[in-house]
């Protein structure tokens, strides 16, 4: 009985809450530069991925001096699986407050929350697309296939072969080739672990066959040679360390499969257009400054990418659209 | 022995004004954050991440060493006087922290006991660490999916040696523990599960707020009934003189602690296995240990296995960390981004490109321990005095504490509202005679050994062999097999004669 | 609640807590098998395959509790303990309207002179002392964001 008075609270709460947790609306402005503080919102935690792309940006925006002074308060809304804030985002009510609110927004966050819930893109105005990144399968030191043709044959003898990767964009990756490559879940199986590095530690244990990973999380791993790329998941092959790996219209009759997975900003829906404006072209300053370059592109050895308010809106509404597709909704 | 020459090289790094001062501030900003009910080891790493920007990379490793190190200490401290854990680890140490500094009266002693035990479980995971780092990290990889759901069951049986008095109780706490903790996500599939259709239920229920409340609000509630009690511990007794430990306390603790110590180094190499769970095995092998004092009425033995594991642990997830770039958790993550940020690639390659700053960062592992140990010797007799505070204003005391704590886990209401909900519902249990330790203990380790489980039977497409053919497991799994079956065989052992009958 | 003691072999409380377990495991086993799934071949577990089986073990144990229980000496449950939860409460009531820093320095006013009747002079001392450590510490030192209330948002914006 306390339990379902529990749940019953819990569930009124949680209906209610966000209607308090934001905050007011005001007037409109005409035209548009930062006239207050600008909240941030980052849906993981401090010390993550994305946690460190905004506080980067961020600090970058401050020195470029686009921001007309006004400082950024970055904060992270992990409740819900980061679903709480970005419901809260595109939420906030037309006015001051929308247009200086700026949400953290990547495929491996769009993906969760089409999936989970009945947030949709549509509640939000994109800003601008940063990076991309794509992914490769690795082997590990002493695997049992020295290439990605070996594991093929494996399949097609009727042996289960293991891959294991991260949440998100991985699985989708993982359903696209497995789709391409006409085997079903048990033939090549997917183990999902809650980070690259958990999936990278059971290959260097032996517990599995291959491992999915970007180009970042595996490159010491490559260079001291304890794993080795044997397919890119991509349209073209990787340069440098990587390029040993061929696409997958290489190995065989296949057609290449590459799902990218982009680093983005944008804001409420409630954004205006001059709001928007103003912030793609800050992003775009920060594309096209060396520190970017220097302490984001080339260290997370990630793709440069910009993409301006509205390349970045159909980007990332024709993303949605063929991830609703693959999810059959 | 060129380890150890490393290691001395590392020292010679640390040893200049600025590093020794900032091990220091590190230190004492680290114990401060980890005492913070709410903060914990995670945040308090990442807030005071931005703070190392200021020095040069050499030094600011240094300094993330020493905090993140620090923190654990801290950890114990509100656990000890206030029963609110500040971290999850921490949990164990309030079991018998609690009961010592209140009912035996020995807050003092307690605090010592945990300091003394978490240097001594520390240092050998260092020495460990120094010697045999890379070998140790490549033994945690030999725990793959299957090892791991072995080890993590003989875990979760041993939580029934804590319950004590009524096993049914204990067992229905620890079903409830893991069914709460399997609200939300379902990371293996990425679908939610039991969320009510609640959008903050997809992410489960933080477990920071959840313990404040299982623990420290319940313990509020029931203070009122003691509220017209002056304090709970007598004032003359809060003294330097006082708190000092005698010789049978150190012999008490030190056996323990290194027992301790040796196991939590090794579980905290093991992949994604943390802190907690080491505390919580070092407890639970400390039942079947001979104590003075039962544990759990504030016996110096259990304070002393918990925190030593910990400690031992939180060096241990070293070895992974820097030989093979894997964090052994969300806090050894954060250490990971800080780390990288300062262009150190913790990994297969650190050891051979970065050796200064390697060893430096061990070698300030080493100093911040002695450190701490003293900084905290320092603050104890001031600490204590809280107990002296009389309990009719501790009350809207750690009520504030317990609110403010639970909003800062995740800079939400939600949080507050948890801690409110499982605070009542600690309450209540409590007041019907469960001992809510194993919820919480359960909750930690549930998901771990879901997730373990299930990946494990996604490899041997679904067959259970897997956990019989691989030599580590099946070793776990005869281990689990004794445990369940010794309640049931012992009458008969006793009756043959072949044991003693335990003197309870 | 209520504060009376309430005699043994009596229906109360301790009856209520694995009656509601039985409640939850029910619903659980339901959830599972109906909603998220438990074995496939080939696959292994589903979502729903490890809160299933703990659900069944705690049915078992909630059960057993349940016949033990009638036992057990009932506990008292004095009414005044209830005044913690309840100034939670209106601690996170009042935060949505004036803000979280501004309902704890309030209730711990109200909680020590008026209800407590303590001196002017301790209930000022604690509220400093508690206020310095929030506000030093957590607001100021580790910047976290408390709510600031209806009432503040509409004067800030």
């Amino acid at each position: 009985m306390k339990k379902l008075a529990l749940i019953v609270i819990v569930l009124i709460v949680a209906l209610v809450a966000p209607l308090f947790a934001q905050g007011s609306a005001e007037a409109a402005s005409t035209g548009f530069a930062p006239s207050k503080d600008i909240d941030w919102i980052v849906t993981s935690s401090p010390g993550g991925g994305s946690d460190i792309y905004t506080r980067i940006i961020s600090d970058i925006m401050t020195r470029l001096d686009v921001v007309a002074g006004q400082t950024f308060l970055v904060a992270n809304k992990t409740d819900g699986g980061g679903e709480v804030g970005r419901l809260q985002v595109s939420r906030v009510n037309a006015g001051n407050l929308a247009n200086h609110t700026l949400l953290t927004f990547n495929s491996g966050d769009l993906m969760p929350m089409v999936k989970n819930t009945a947030n949709r893109l549509a509640n939000f105005t994109p800003i601008a697309v940063m990076a991309v990144d794509k992914q490769l399968l690795y082997i590990g030191e002493y695997s049992k296939y020295k290439n990605f043709n070996a594991v093929l044959d494996a399949v097609a003898a009727g042996k289960q072969v293991v891959i294991a990767g991260s949440k998100g964009d991985d699985i989708a990756t993982y359903e696209k080739m497995i789709g391409e490559l006409g085997v079903n879940q048990n033939q090549i199986a997917f183990i999902t672990n809650d980070s690259t590095s958990a999936a990278i530690t059971s290959i260097l244990g032996g517990h599995v066959d291959l491992v999915m990973s970007k180009p970042a999380a595996a490159d010491q791993y490559v260079v001291a040679g304890k794993l080795t790329p044997v397919l890119a998941l991509s349209k073209a092959r990787f340069t440098g360390n990587l390029a040993s790996a061929p696409t997958l219209s290489e190995v065989g009759d296949y057609d290449d499969v590459e799902v990218p997975v982009w680093r983005g900003v944008v804001g409420p829906k409630n954004m205006t257009a001059e709001a928007a404006a103003f912030w793609s072209d800050a992003f775009q300053a920060v594309s096209e400054s060396n520190a970017w370059k220097d302490e984001y592109i080339n260290k997370y050895k990630l793709v440069p990418e910009f993409r301006n308010y509205m390349e970045a809106q159909v980007y990332m509404a024709e993303f949605e659209a063929d991830y609703l597709k693959s999810l059959g909704k | 022995m060129e380890n150890l020459q490393l290691l001395l090289d590392g020292f010679s790094v640390l040893f200049t004004l600025q590093n020794i001062g900032v091990t220091i501030l590190g230190a004492v900003l680290g114990l401060i954050v980890g005492a913070m009910p709410g903060i914990g080891s995670l945040a308090g790493v990442a807030l005071l991440l931005p703070l190392t920007f200021k020095f040069n990379p050499t030094t600011a490793i240094i300094m993330l060493g020493a905090l993140y190190y620090s923190n654990m200490y801290g950890g114990a401290f509100s656990a000890i006087l206030l029963n609110i854990p500040g971290d999850s680890p921490a949990v164990m140490t309030a079991l018998d922290g609690y009961p010592m500094a209140t009912q035996r009266k020995r807050p003092g002693q307690a605090l010592l006991t945990s300091n003394m035990a978490s240097f001594i479980g520390g240092t050998i995971g260092m020495i460990i660490l120094t010697f045999m780092g890379p070998a140790l990290a490549d033994i945690g990889l030999k725990f793959g999916p299957a090892e791991m759901t072995a080890l993590l069951l003989v875990a979760m049986t041993s939580i029934g040696w804590l319950v004590g008095e009524n096993p049914t109780k204990g067992l229905l706490l620890t079903m409830l523990g893991i069914l709460l903790a399997s609200m939300g996500m379902d990371t293996l599939s990425g679908s939610p599960r039991y969320d009510f259709g609640s959008i903050y239920l997809l992410g489960g229920i933080p477990f920071t707020p959840f313990v404040i409340g299982v623990v420290g609000f319940a313990q509020v509630i029931k203070l009122m009934e003691e509220r017209n009690k002056k304090t709970q511990v007598s004032i003359e007794k809060l003294t330097i003189k006082g708190s000092m430990l005698t010789l049978h306390d150190f012999k008490r603790l030190f056996f323990p602690a290194v027992r301790s110590g040796f196991m939590g180094t090794f579980v905290g190499v093991l992949p994604g296995a943390g802190a907690t769970t080491a505390a919580f095995m070092g407890y639970a092998a400390q039942k079947s240990f001979k104590n003075e004092e039962p544990l759990g009425t504030g016996a110096i033995e259990g304070i002393a296995a918990c925190e030593a594991a910990n400690n031992g642990a939180a060096a241990g997830a070293f070895a992974p960390l820097l030989a093979l770039g894997i964090p052994g958790s969300g806090t050894g993550a954060v250490l990971l981004g800080g780390l990288m940020m300062w262009g150190l690639n913790p990994g297969p390659l650190l050891f051979t490109n970065s050796p200064d700053f390697a060893w430096g960062l061990i070698a300030s592992l080493f100093l911040a321990n002695i450190v701490t140990l003293v900084i905290a010797w320092g603050v104890i007799p001031f600490l204590i005095k809280i107990l002296s505070v009389p309990t009719k204003l501790m009350i809207p005391i750690i009520t504030v504490v317990c609110v403010v704590g639970s909003y800062s886990t995740s800079n939400s209401m939600y949080g507050v509202l948890i801690m409110f909900l499982s605070g009542v519902m600690g309450y209540v249990l409590t007041k019907c005679e469960y001992q809510t330790a194993p919820v919480l203990l359960a909750f930690v380790l549930a998901p771990l050994l879901e997730s373990n489980m299930r990946k494990a039977f996604i490899i041997s497409q679904g067959s259970l062999d897997i956990f019989f053919q691989k030599p580590i497991s099946l070793v776990f799994i005869i281990i689990l097999i004794a445990i369940m079956v010794f309640p049931v065989v012992r009458p008969l052992l006793i009756r043959l004669g072949l044991m003693k009958r335990k003197a309870s | 609640m209520s504060s009376v003691e309430q005699k043994d072999r009596k229906f109360g409380v301790k009856q209520y807590i694995p009656i509601a377990m039985i409640g939850i495991s029910i619903a659980f086993i339901w959830m599972g098998f109906a909603k998220y799934g438990f074995w496939e071949d080939m696959k292994g577990p589903r979502p729903g395959f490890f809160p299933v089986i703990i659900s069944f073990a705690l049915l078992v144990a909630s059960l057993l509790a349940l016949v033990f229980s009638f036992k057990e000496k009932a506990p008292s449950w004095p009414l005044e303990n209830w005044l913690v939860p309840l100034s939670v409460v209106v601690i996170m009531g009042t935060t949505f309207i004036i803000g979280l820093l501004p309902s704890v320095g309030l209730y711990v006013l109200v909680w020590l002179r008026w209800f407590e009747k303590c001196a002017w002079k301790t209930t000022i001392t604690v509220f400093l002392i508690i206020m310095g450590i929030v506000i030093g510490a957590f607001v100021l030192w580790l910047g976290v964001p408390f709510p600031k209330g209806l009432i503040l948002n509409l004067i800030a914006n």
